[in-house]
């Protein structure tokens, strides 16, 4: 049953041309029609390399970024209908965990300020309460409650983003847009925090929608995944079948390209080397956005006509082009 | 694949320690290691773990102070590099030992022209005029993969991609023919696909120049791909050092365990992903013992007042430090050979 | 769980780091007693002054430095000393009360242009270049023609309102640079991730961020706000005679400089001691806020 549906998003932004006396851009379409369900209870990856718009879409669901056109509907609900106050009563249900956890925290806040301000602001709990709420809340992410008087940058990377992961739990929220929590991390740390946003998933009954570049991470956290190439979605799965049978080229180029921590494998593997470089949004290739570094290219159309995506199983949907027929 | 060319490098331990107002970090605490002519080195480890500190001492590239190298060799070609007067430093670096970095943007100078930078080390180094320099520096853009390298000779830094910017330095690096490269995780900030794309032409350029390389790294995979020899630190200290399948097969010591087992792609989907407990310790604090004490799951007894644990030879490739529990490891390695 | 019986860690915030950094600056904190020493002269001169400000002593004319008169006396037999103290109430009243005005003003322009941005911004901006190009005396002058200058009252208010339109141009463009910078940051997109009002936002986040650079620039504008208030008195509209403030002083002490060089020589000592406090405190304070050298 969906929980979150995004029904043709399109999110742009002006953009100021090189030059100096260059004209204004006017719409540099970041999103460009994206449609996607969410399934309550579900991990959703969303992988795409950088500039592709994951952390845009991410952002565009909260309406943190202005968006152009398009529905968000959250049970059945449509967020863009909504003016600030009412999206503001609503905001504690869909929570966000950021990428840089030196950036997210407040530097001049205390960690109990940081924490409280939510639950003060939504009146989550009564003012007699917070003291044992905020405990409740440090002890949920596995940090000592006896830190909460301290600042940001007396903790390491990975409790700062302990610290963020409990304010974004503060508001009890059912959904949770994890964008590239662990990509700052350090490996060790990594799988720390890995494990709790698991192990909080399951004791709180979370949706996430987890947005990264990092693959292997994405393999073992989610449950479905969606790959992004310049602003379009271009392949959904379950993630055992997304890895065991890419469908998409890109899909195909991508997951030939995570480097495999075993030497014998690595060293011996038949790899797929895309040519050229990740294309920009303010100049898009015509029609197919992959088909200048597509390894697969058919025919002429895909330069000139633009795939949509299309489901073609119960639990896949690819772009209907050419190149990506069913084996 | 062993490499029994002769040695290049040859470091024997190497200490620097930064002295701070808070104390002082013992970066780098006693390493001593080598690379042969053509191999590549991988150095793994964490942020801390003096992975990068030991490789930008070997250059004297660490600011003195608060910095300094408090002891030990590096012979390079029969010169001590650490003992060594700038003006030798100098006919050395970018000459005969190059280097590239992770982020190219603030690698490359942001005002001048591409072509410029590029043809620099010819001009100091070889003596080159400015018109062979540009033929070499095309023809070496050219070797990177960059289309239409004249246009590009005269564009500056910012117009370029991650991914270009590093073929650059790539190019930079590569173009006075060194015998040693020191890639300080250079694809680290680049795309998953672009990464494919530069480490496949590190390597094609390697063999092709047979040039030696000290690839550094957090990224196991990577190291998988690309290494002869891997180099595990912890703490400022090398804790486990190996051809790559030995590293990654049987390895020994339980930091490099606890690392290869905590990887995400090593996991199975459903069970819950391993994890190392507590943090790295503070370099600044003399350690008692065995620096990853604190952390390590495969502890029998918690005698903090073992010495200092060394390094010692497994197999002819093969060095672990001889802390208890590597060496329990090794013998049940043995034992299933 | 229970936390009475663990004791709480107390943080180091930026500020408690940055006092301590600016405690070791050894030139700062030098400035830093001798402004609290004037300043608290300055507030209990009238029970301390040895003689009124205006008492005169024709006979006695304008005598050199003694034991009765440490400072000596003007041409009209008044104890220069006193004039000083009382002139030290004036002009450091002027420097802190205008700063304050055009800080106030100068924070709040600059933090709406810079948070809401877009057109709104453009033309708040705008204003401000537009007002920065009038000229400093032709305002004065207009204001001199204007307004009836006798009263001493009226004259006071109008020096604030000259200095005060022309501080907080600056004030607000370096408010809102800062503004722009913060608002970028992630913590403030988390507020807004979390229905945090916007007026909570600016309050309590953007503005405690952008508070250094502030007090930084404060510290520096309050030697400025003192000079343009000698300049003001020098023309004529601001302190009058019998009033004392040290613009005055010195300006009179200029006229007589080869005959009683200690009409301008203690008031000038005394103008530039306090200048001088306030810039090294001011670039200590800008030294210990900086961000790049904290603790991170």
């Amino acid at each position: 049953m969906s929980y979150l549906n995004i029904e043709n998003l399109v999110t742009s932004f002006p953009v100021r041309g090189q030059g100096f006396f260059s004209k204004k851009i006017p719409d540099v379409k970041i999103i460009n029609n994206v449609s996607l369900n969410i399934k309550k209870g579900e991990v959703l990856g969303l992988v795409g390399e950088s500039g592709c718009g994951k952390s845009t879409l991410g952002r565009s669901l909260l309406r943190l970024v202005p968006v152009k056109s398009g529905k968000i509907l959250f049970n059945n609900d449509d967020l863009m209908n909504k003016n600030y106050s009412e999206l503001s009563k609503l905001r504690p249900q869909l929570q966000m965990i950021f990428q840089d956890p030196y950036a997210s925290l407040d530097p001049r806040m205390t960690i109990y300020d940081t924490l409280a301000e939510p639950l003060l602001f939504h009146n989550i709990v009564p003012k007699s309460e917070l003291d044992e709420e905020i405990n409740r809340l440090m002890n949920l992410v596995g940090l000592a409650p006896r830190y909460i008087k301290k600042y940001p940058h007396e903790f390491s990377g990975g409790q700062r983003q302990r610290i963020a992961i409990a304010r974004a739990l503060a508001l009890r929220p059912e959904f949770i847009i994890a964008d590239e929590p662990v990509s700052a991390l350090d490996v060790s740390i990594q799988s720390q925090i890995i494990n709790l946003l698991l192990d909080l998933k399951k004791k709180l009954n979370l949706t996430i929608l987890f947005i990264s570049h990092d693959l292997s991470v994405v393999r073992f956290i989610c449950d479905r995944i969606a790959v992004m190439y310049l602003g379009k979605i271009v392949e959904i799965a379950p993630s055992k079948e997304l890895f065991e049978n890419p469908i998409h080229p890109y899909t195909q180029a991508l997951l030939s390209a995570i480097p495999l921590p075993d030497p014998r494998k690595e060293k011996n593997r038949e790899r797929i080397l895309l040519q050229g470089e990740p294309p920009s949004h303010l100049n898009p290739p015509s029609g197919c956005a992959f088909s200048p570094r597509c390894h697969k290219k058919k025919d002429a159309s895909c330069g000139t006509r633009t795939p949509s995506l299309v489901q073609t199983s119960d639990t896949r949907w690819v772009s209907d082009c050419a190149c990506c027929e069913q084996r | 694949m062993t490499n029994n060319n002769e040695i290049l490098l040859q470091v024997d331990n190497l200490k620097t320690y930064f002295h701070t107002r808070t104390g002082c970090f013992r970066a780098v605490n006693g390493v001593s290691f080598h690379v042969r002519k053509g191999e590549t080195l991988g150095i793994v480890g964490e942020s801390g773990s003096g992975k990068s500190v030991s490789q930008y001492s070997l250059l004297k590239l660490i600011p003195q102070p608060p910095g300094k190298i408090e002891s030990g060799t590096a012979f390079f070609d029969g010169t001590d590099l650490l003992s060594a007067d700038e003006k030798t430093l100098r006919g050395i670096r970018g000459k005969r030992i190059s280097m590239i970095f992770q982020d190219p943007m603030t690698c490359l100078n942001p005002y001048l022209k591409i072509g410029d930078q590029i043809i620099e080390p010819l001009l100091i180094h070889h003596n080159y005029n400015k018109e062979e320099a540009r033929k070499k520096a095309i023809e070496a853009l050219k070797q990177v993969g960059m289309t239409s390298p004249e246009k590009r000779m005269k564009g500056y830094p910012h117009e370029l991609s991650g991914g270009m910017r590093q073929r650059v330095m790539i190019a930079m690096a590569l173009i006075t023919e060194p015998e040693l490269l020191i890639a300080d995780e250079p694809t680290t900030a680049l795309d998953v696909t672009v990464q494919a794309q530069i480490l496949d032409l590190i390597k094609k350029l390697q063999k092709e120049k047979n040039t030696a390389v000290i690839f550094i790294t957090h990224d196991l995979g990577v190291i998988a791909g690309v290494a002869d020899r891997v180099m595990v630190m912890y703490a400022g200290e090398i804790v486990e050092e190996g051809l790559t399948e030995e590293i990654f097969y049987s390895a020994c010591h339980p930091y490099t365990r606890a690392l290869l087992k905590s990887i995400p792609a090593n996991a199975q989907v459903g069970d819950e992903l391993f994890s190392i407990d507590g943090l790295p310790p503070n370099l600044s604090h003399k350690i008692t013992g065995c620096s990853f004490n604190p952390r390590c799951t495969e502890k029998v007894n918690d005698d903090k007042n073992l010495d200092f644990p060394t390094l010692t030879e497994i197999t002819k490739s093969h060095r672990v430090a001889n802390c208890a529990c590597a060496l329990r490891n090794v013998s049940e390695i043995e034992r299933n050979s | 769980m229970s936390t009475e019986n663990e004791t709480m860690e107390e943080g180091t915030s930026l500020w408690k780091d940055a006092f301590r950094r600016l405690k070791k600056n050894k030139i700062s904190m030098l400035g830093f007693y001798a402004l609290a020493f004037l300043i608290i002269i300055a507030i209990i001169t009238p029970l301390i002054a040895p003689y009124s400000y205006e008492a005169q002593d024709l006979n006695l004319g304008a005598t050199p430095p003694s034991w009765k008169h440490w400072f000596g006396t003007d041409s009209f037999g008044r104890d220069l000393l006193t004039r000083v103290m009382y002139g030290a109430r004036i002009s450091l009243m002027v420097g802190f009360i205008a700063t304050a005005v055009s800080l106030a003003i100068g924070v709040l322009w600059g933090t709406i242009a810079g948070f809401i941005g877009g057109k709104t911004d453009t033309i708040m901006m705008r204003i401000v270049d537009v007002l920065y190009s009038v000229p400093f005396i032709l305002l004065v002058i207009v204001l001199m023609v204007v307004v009836d200058t006798k009263s001493p009252v009226t004259n006071l208010l109008l020096m604030f309102f000259a200095i005060g339109a022309v501080e907080w141009l600056t004030m607000a463009r370096i408010v809102r640079g800062q503004v722009l910078n913060i608002r970028k940051q992630e913590f403030i997109e988390a507020c807004f991730s979390m229905g945090i009002s916007k007026k909570q936002i600016i309050l309590r986040h953007l503005i405690p961020n952008v508070l250094g650079p502030i007090i930084v620039y404060s510290t520096l504008t309050v030697p400025s706000v003192m000079l343009l208030e000698a300049f003001l008195s020098f023309l004529g509209l601001g302190v009058q005679a019998p009033m004392s403030s040290w613009g005055l002083l010195i300006n009179s002490g200029v006229e007589k400089m080869e005959e009683y060089p200690w009409l301008l020589i203690f008031p000038g000592l005394t103008f530039s001691l306090t200048l001088f406090s306030l810039n090294f405190l001011g670039d200590g304070l800008r030294d210990a806020l900086d961000p790049k050298s904290s603790a991170d």
